[in-house]
């Protein structure tokens, strides 16, 4: 009898730790979060970053302007047109080159779809932590399209490397722009069937909802970017603030959201895909003609049938490949839309063909610091949905 | 990674599912890049799992260190695990990690004395 | 408001703080002394016509060899309401790597600050919770200073934490069920 006299005193209570990740599958990545939990609770959070940290800063350092580009690729592994082309940019202001017209609507082109892929895996696995399964394998299907447009273009599925500096790799195929224009004429309905399952489910608002709550102030003070900022009615987008590319040349709108909670970023991200999806249609139709690649040989690798006919060009790539450009000593930051929030690179020039310094700006980074603002108070249940809702890559966070 | 498992190339039918816990698992990917941060967290999961158990490296990153050649990476995760099959590029089509877990499954059906005799 | 402004009016304000104003492709920076930056980055955020609400980046930077003062931690300022930006940078001496942190303005540089004491070693007086983030917490060194090689100190220096995972693996390659 003596184990039926224990039961009889109160049961304590005490404040409970566990250990998020690093390897857990709803993570999105390698982010490790230290809960303190009062019963359901979270007392405390705190974000373990840095388990993808390969030092792509003190790499760039030691490559060259062209060499480093392929980084930018595995920086955010899911949209990684976006980093190119926010890559390019950087490095064209920096030459003080510009691309020609043709070229700025292929990248405005191609950088919308990697927006759409990227939102689409975000749909896909934020519903899918919250426990849907159906919406994330109806997207997955819409994505390989999207992917296999990729491989038309440059034969490779996730890591590009298509946008060069001072234009594309190569001119885009009629068979590309047919195909490109099917799916985007397909395109909505497939949204409207993935509103259809999500944007009204009674256990996807109540999920939702008034979780994860930040005010317009306090979204700008903590840095946030993108989606996450324009949820909480803020409406900066670098794409209308800063235009690049032919982003002064279509029109497209900002959604913005009212409360700032999970639900305003899910309804503002899908708008966001139905916006991508009319500006690729706009450019599409309005794609003018001419060279893909600037005239600026001190800048610009030489075409390759001329490297493999003509002497001088094949020395003149030789040069930039080894030695790189020349550049003038100075500095310059650009930043540019992604699907995650502002993607910045900051260049220090010294005069050679290197960067002295190559910052990354990544918008994961900022956004997962402010996990602990949205987490502390809430439920446990409840970080799973806010790790969702700020739409991390943790390869990009870690970079 | 997450394409391989979702519809048009459908893990399940190659009979593969994932599991939420190292204990109930047959094998690992190493997918993605492995840091010395973290590899020690990369070698508490294997040795949790039980025997019999299988390592597949997926990608340049996992097998070899890929392009980052830097302070913070491990050069191929064969360093300290002891892994099956290699399945390269950066990173792999489907197709090739289909082709990984087919061969897996053809090595494992060669091997003799480390699955009882009444399977 | 033009960014060459934004520097001449916190020339006025200012005025011993300011070393060196430049302009590249339409991008201003100005160079100021360590000692009065939260002051300035108070006043950039407070004043009306500036507004400066939004911290785009803080990043370091390392001049060896090429400057006086040997680091420098480059803040880049934006206005979501007045559209302009302005890039301040700090220099940080060597001899003592160590600059106020200005947490108290915008919230989110509290990551941006522990990175680059992580990677450079520069030390933010006033942070609440200053710990590397990137890199283990044993880790030695600063892997972004430009004396640290690029592939690590070699393998006599290896962070404790590797070598101890591979002397595990070492060992207990004896208990798998056969030799690969």
């Amino acid at each position: 009898m003596q184990e039926l006299d224990d039961t009889d005193k109160t049961f304590e209570t005490k404040e409970l730790t566990i250990s998020l990740g690093p390897q857990h599958p709803a993570t999105h990545g390698v982010l490790r979060l230290v809960l303190h939990l009062n019963g359901e609770t979270v007392v405390k959070c705190t974000p373990y970053v840095g388990y993808l940290h390969r030092g792509v800063e003190k790499l760039g350092e030691n490559r060259t302007y062209f060499a480093a580009l392929p980084l930018s690729d595995r920086l955010d592994y899911i949209s990684s047109m976006n980093n190119n082309v926010g890559y390019v940019n950087a490095v064209e202001k920096l030459f003080g080159i510009e691309a020609p017209a043709r070229a700025k609507f292929i990248r405005t082109i191609v950088a919308e779809m990697g927006r759409l892929s990227s939102h689409i895996i975000w749909l896909g696995t934020h519903v899918l932590d919250i426990g849907a399964t159906t919406p994330f394998l109806h997207a997955m299907a819409a994505r390989e399209k999207i992917l296999d447009l990729f491989e038309i273009l440059c034969g490779a599925r996730l890591t590009v490397s298509y946008p060069r500096v001072g234009g594309v790799r190569n001119d885009i195929s009629q068979q590309f722009l047919d195909e490109l224009y099917d799916f985007v004429l397909d395109f909505p309905s497939k949204m409207d069937d993935y509103e259809t399952l999500v944007t009204e489910n009674r256990i996807w608002k109540d999920r939702t909802v008034d979780i994860g709550v930040i005010s317009r102030e306090e979204a700008i003070n903590w840095g946030l970017t993108g989606g996450t900022l324009r949820g909480s009615g803020v409406d900066y987008d670098v794409r209308k603030y800063a235009p690049y590319d032919a982003y002064d040349q279509v029109e497209f709108d900002v959604p913005v959201g009212k409360k700032g909670d999970c639900y305003d970023r899910y309804l503002v991200r899908v708008e966001e895909m139905r916006q991508a999806n009319r500006i690729i249609k706009q450019c599409v139709e309005k794609l003018p003609a001419g060279a893909v690649m600037a005239d600026a040989p001190k800048f610009t690798l030489p075409p390759k049938d001329m490297i493999l006919k003509d002497m001088e060009h094949l020395i003149h790539q030789f040069i930039l490949i080894t030695k790189g450009p020349s550049v003038a000593e100075g500095e310059v930051y650009v930043g540019t839309e992604v699907p995650k929030g502002e993607l910045g690179f900051y260049f220090v020039s010294d005069g050679t063909g290197k960067p002295y310094r190559m910052r990354v700006r990544a918008p994961s980074f900022v956004h997962a610091s402010v996990m602990p603002r949205l987490c502390e108070g809430g439920l446990i249940a409840d970080v799973i949905a806010n790790i969702g809702t700020i739409d991390i890559v943790l390869g990009e966070c870690d970079r | 990674m997450m394409a391989v498992y979702a519809s048009h190339n459908d893990l399940d039918r190659m009979g593969i599912i994932p599991r939420g816990s190292p204990r109930q698992s047959d094998f690992m990917f190493v997918a993605g890049t492995v840091t010395k941060k973290m590899s020690e967290v990369v070698r508490r999961v294997y040795d949790q799992m039980p025997e019999p158990r299988y390592v597949i490296s997926v990608g340049s990153c996992a097998n070899s260190g890929g392009i980052f050649n830097s302070y913070s990476t491990v050069q191929g995760c064969d360093t300290f695990l002891p892994v099956d099959v290699y399945i390269p590029g950066c990173p792999p089509r489907p197709e090739a990690f289909i082709e990984g877990i087919i061969k897996l499954q053809e090595k494992i059906r060669d091997e003799q004395f480390r699955w009882s005799r009444w399977r | 408001m033009q960014p060459i402004a934004i520097a001449e009016n916190i020339k006025d304000r200012f005025p011993e703080e300011v070393l060196d104003i430049r302009e590249f492709r339409e991008q201003v920076s100005v160079t100021l002394k360590k000692g009065r930056i939260v002051d300035i980055c108070r006043y950039l955020h407070d004043d009306p016509s500036l507004y400066m609400d939004f911290l785009v980046d803080l990043c370091g930077l390392d001049y060896k060899g090429k400057k006086e003062n040997r680091f420098a931690v480059l803040y880049n300022l934006y206005s979501v309401e007045h559209r302009h930006r302005i890039m301040l940078k700090a220099e940080v001496e060597e001899s003592e790597p160590s600059i106020d942190s200005v947490i108290s303005v915008w919230r989110g540089v509290d990551w941006h600050e522990r990175e680059c004491f992580d990677m450079f070693g520069i030390v933010f007086k006033g942070h609440p919770d200053l710990r590397r983030i990137l890199l283990p917490e044993d880790w030695e060194g600063h892997p972004l200073r430009k004396d640290y090689p690029l592939k690590g100190p070699g393998p006599d220096m290896e962070w404790k934490g590797f070598t101890d995972v591979l002397d595990r693996a070492k060992r207990y390659k004896e208990f798998d069920w056969y030799q690969k």
